[in-house]
């Protein structure tokens, strides 16, 4: 009988392909991004009035298919947040380190929900292959949801007839913004791991702990994963993501080592 | 060397000791029947045992090693309070998630063996949370008994199971330990089902082992009486309250005699007072009776 992390991760990985908040997940993601840039564009240049003041304003929408990854440089250097996107500012590829949040929380609860948790820790004494376990499947998740979004945008993009320009910036540049934000997926996972294990099977206090936590870093995401992004920003994304998993896995490990899992 | 051995073990929530002391020795091979009101700290001693809450003090051991080892805890099997299962997924996906988790070669095999012998395998497509009560608790001994476990902790697996299922349990439970190389601690309050499989028994109160004993020693220490049926029985009842020392009238309608005495003698004193008996037998106390007149002495005392 093989008791270690492989059949940890084969148990968490069977888990989690049977799980429907996976998918809905995924599929939020996928679809977002493809309604959210359709509606702006459709609401590009509407004209609408203040009743009290009689203030017009103008509503921007779009004008090229990557806002809803990152922020393009402007014509006179500036960097505009998202390029006027107001809406879509709140609802881009950054608010897929939130979802994922969801995600761990509910998968980690539901085990201690349901008594599962009790399965696993009477099984196995050491607490590491439980936490990394379920780090992985937070990061995977992760990039699922971050490719799902990636995939929704350039959808929506080719639907609402947007720009695929980037702007004097090359693929490359694209391809480490998103290894960067896969990388920095890392940080978020283990700080909703470690929420989750000390919440246990209160979800509720899972979702508002990681919710928070995630807020308060929420908007150095856009800073250190630019669309201009290079192996730099890559690396020290990857740097981060490692010693937070490490230390807060850690910490984690310890959560459980000293209290009830019941 | 014993299958588990717990010295002086203790567990404090907060200014409350849920556990105090207790001293538990489970042989090898033994299907070990722990007893104890509610709240007397069966289910946290057997937490402990899993792992599941840590201890305030004292040591547990399995098969000679330290409670903490992953390669002993890797042969443990247990069904404590619920099954553990999740609701959304059917019996079939929850086995299979069990039997993944412990590593096993076939896997598929080894759940259709363990669903036959729980008589669930006609359930196996059945979401868990569609499942009654009974179907869930053979559910979560199959669970439990996945994997060949050396050491089986079951807390309350006889609750919500019908007269079968008890008797498969029973002959499960049987079955697991006839080697002697497997051991079971199992705890119920349905003491009339445990005595016709436990071998050793321990029983606990507030938090501390007031007795440990094997069967035999149970059955040695439990009182034989002479129980009857006469015709006028409130009349019997005083008569025989004035000669014996202990007289009292049972569920059945019997009275019991715990005096040493032969039918015999009780037959001839009723007749010579006139009352006539309708049926006479010598029986002995069971489980139940002694466990209930040892809380009753412990309370007394």
């Amino acid at each position: 009988m093989k008791n270690n992390l492989s059949t940890m991760v084969k148990t968490d990985l069977r888990r989690m392909g049977r799980s429907r908040l996976f998918y809905i997940l995924v599929a939020c993601a996928l679809l977002i991004p493809v309604v959210m840039v359709v509606m702006m564009s459709m609401m590009d240049g509407t004209v609408t009035v203040d009743p009290q003041t009689g203030a017009e304003s103008v509503m921007e929408g779009p004008e090229n298919a990557w806002q809803s990854i990152g922020t393009l440089p402007s014509p006179d250097g500036s960097t505009a947040p998202m390029g006027g996107m107001d809406v879509m500012a709140m609802c881009n590829i950054n608010m897929m380190f939130m979802a994922v949040a969801v995600f761990i929380c509910l998968f980690i609860s539901e085990e201690f929900r349901s008594g599962y948790a009790k399965n696993l820790f009477t099984l196995r004494a050491k607490k590491a292959s439980y936490v990394v376990s379920k780090t992985l499947m937070g990061f995977l998740c992760g990039l699922c949801l971050l490719a799902a979004y990636f995939v929704g945008a350039l959808l929506g993009g080719a639907i609402a007839g947007l720009s695929f320009d980037l702007h004097g910036l090359n693929a490359g540049n694209l391809v480490m913004c998103m290894v960067a934000k896969a990388f920095l997926m890392l940080v978020f996972v283990a700080i909703d791991v470690l929420v989750s294990v000390a919440a246990k099977q209160k979800a509720w206090l899972c979702l508002c702990g990681s919710l928070g936590a995630g807020m308060l870093l929420f908007m150095t995401v856009s800073m250190v994963t630019p669309l201009n992004a290079t192996v730099l920003h890559a690396g020290l994304c990857l740097a981060g993501g490692v010693l937070f998993a490490l230390g807060l896995g850690a910490c984690s490990k310890v959560v459980l080592n000293k209290t009830a899992l019941v | 060397m014993n299958a588990i051995e717990i010295r002086n073990l203790s567990k404090n929530f907060g200014s409350k000791q849920a556990v105090c002391g207790l001293d538990m020795t489970v042989p090898m091979g033994a299907i070990y029947g722990f007893i104890g009101e509610n709240g007397s700290g069966k289910s946290t001693t057997e937490k402990m045992l899993c792992g599941l809450i840590p201890k305030s003090g004292g040591s547990i051991k399995l098969c000679g090693r330290d409670h903490t080892d992953p390669e002993i805890r890797a042969k443990m099997g247990a069904l404590i309070e619920v099954p553990g299962c999740f609701p959304s997924l059917t019996v079939w996906d929850n086995m299979m998630l069990h039997a993944t988790n412990l590593g096993l070669k076939d896997r598929e095999k080894a759940v259709v063996e363990m669903l036959k012998t729980v008589r669930m395998e006609g359930a196996a497509g059945n979401k868990y949370k569609n499942c009654s009560l009974g179907m869930k608790q053979r559910v979560g001994i199959a669970m439990a008994l996945l994997g060949d476990p050396a050491l089986l902790v079951l807390d309350e697996p006889l609750n919500g199971l019908d007269a079968d299922g008890m008797r498969i349990m029973r002959e499960v439970f049987v079955d697991i330990v006839k080697e002697g190389k497997r051991t079971i601690l199992v705890s119920s309050h349905l003491l009339g089902e445990l005595q016709k499989v436990a071998t050793h028994y321990g029983i606990i109160r507030h938090g501390k082992m007031i007795r440990e004993m094997t069967a035999a020693e149970l059955d040695a220490d439990c009182r034989t009486y002479v129980a009857l049926q006469a015709e006028e029985k409130s009349r019997a009842k005083l008569l025989l309250g004035t000669r014996f020392s202990r007289v009292e009238e049972d569920e059945a309608g019997f009275l019991r005699i715990y005096d040493l005495v032969t039918p015999e003698e009780v037959a001839v004193f009723l007749y010579e007072n006139g009352i006539l008996i309708s049926e006479i037998k010598t029986d002995k106390i069971g489980l139940e009776e002694y466990y209930v007149d040892l809380m009753k002495e412990g309370k007394r005392g």
